[in-house]
């Protein structure tokens, strides 16, 4: 039997995101939503399930894209890294206060 | 429950333990493939919806325990293989793959066919099981029927397996529909709001729905339901019995 590979994906309640769950074998969707009900949803677990056929999905996975070898802090939503340089600033104004420093910005 | 006549009380239960018995003794058989069925996926399937069926069993042996004041386990596993009331479909072993799933899609169709009818009983107990039931059960039909389409269209072999299982299997099968000794009273009670003939009938228009569409023509039979059909008992059931009462007997009495 030619079976594909199905990713489900289940959401626990309504309103929460859908989370993946894992996979099952099947040899058409029919099936594949079967089983994916069997794994991951006949313990009353789950109140949704999205099932993708595996080969559907899209992968990118190259380093050199997700993982660049230059510091992109900057692009983070907090911005520049300034924990050390706040601290070094309080050192020369001779105020204590490491505790605190630079929250949120990390 | 108590305040119904003997005659009707008898009746009640004699459908009951019949609904019982059937959903018991099929998810025996099926429970079997546990770990030996196609794939991986369908053995958990497979085992589940049996597991479903001993559930619903379960439930139906409960209502009966509380109507004759008995105890559920010693209805399910106390009694004698001829005490038991399930259709001569369910006298057939396990078999092959093809013969497993002819025999659930005829029995899931006409289990079908009974609960809708159930779910409108006078009788708040069955009716309310019944609505119940039929959300699982609508599941296990469409799971079936998925797999009478496979084997329907999955070349010669498997059509042919599935053509003869369903040919050995028809007249057995009819026996799900076999006469009742107490439906008149259940009738004229609302208990059973159709009769087992017009039920039949509404059986057979669908099961002739879902194989015209696979090009597969019914097996026929000119007897119809056969009057013994919930009373005759096989040895490959007494096999079974005996499997399954095994550890209830080896201690009688106890307490689990």
């Amino acid at each position: 039997m030619a079976d594909r590979v199905w990713e489900v994906f289940q959401q626990a309640a309504e309103g929460d995101p859908m989370v993946h769950g894992g996979s099952v074998s099947a040899p058409d969707e029919e099936l594949a939503l079967h089983y994916a009900r069997e794994f991951y949803g006949r313990r009353q677990e789950s109140v949704r399930l999205w099932v993708v056929p595996r080969d559907a999905i899209l992968e990118l996975d190259d380093p050199d894209l997700l993982q660049p070898p230059f510091d992109r802090s900057h692009k983070r939503p907090g911005g520049y890294v300034i924990k050390h340089k706040l601290e070094a600033a309080r050192q020369r104004a001779g105020t204590s206060g490491t505790d605190g420093g630079g929250e949120g910005i990390e | 429950m108590t305040d119904l006549e003997p005659a009707t009380r008898d009746a009640v239960a004699e459908l009951l333990l019949t609904l019982a018995d059937d959903e018991f003794v099929l998810g025996f058989w099926d429970s079997e493939w546990t770990g030996i069925a196609p794939m991986l996926e369908e053995d958990v399937a497979t085992s589940s919806i049996a597991q479903d069926e001993i559930g619903h069993a379960r439930a139906w042996f409960e209502l009966l325990a509380e109507l004759t004041d008995d105890d559920p386990d010693r209805i399910a596993f106390g009694r004698a293989p001829e005490a038991y009331r399930h259709a001569a479909l369910m006298n057939h072993p396990r078999t092959d793959w093809a013969f497993t799933v002819a025999r659930r899609f005829l029995y899931e169709t006409a289990d079908a066919v009974r609960l809708e009818a159930l779910a409108g009983s006078s009788h708040a107990g069955i009716a309310g099981l019944a609505t119940k039931m039929r959300r699982e059960e609508t599941y296990h039909l469409l799971h079936w029927n998925a797999w009478m389409r496979r084997l329907a269209e999955g070349g010669p072999d498997t059509r042919t397996r599935l053509k003869d299982a369903l040919a050995r299997l028809w007249s057995d099968a009819e026996s799900v529909f076999s006469p009742l000794a107490g439906e008149p009273a259940l009738l004229a009670g609302g208990i059973l709001p159709e009769s087992l003939a017009d039920l039949r009938g509404r059986w057979i228009e669908r099961v002739d729905a879902e194989l015209g569409s696979l090009g597969l023509a019914r097996p026929t039979s000119e007897a119809g339901p056969p009057s013994d059909g919930r009373t005759a008992r096989t040895d490959d059931f007494r096999w079974l019995w005996g499997e399954f009462t095994s550890v209830a007997r080896s201690e009688a009495g106890a307490t689990w």
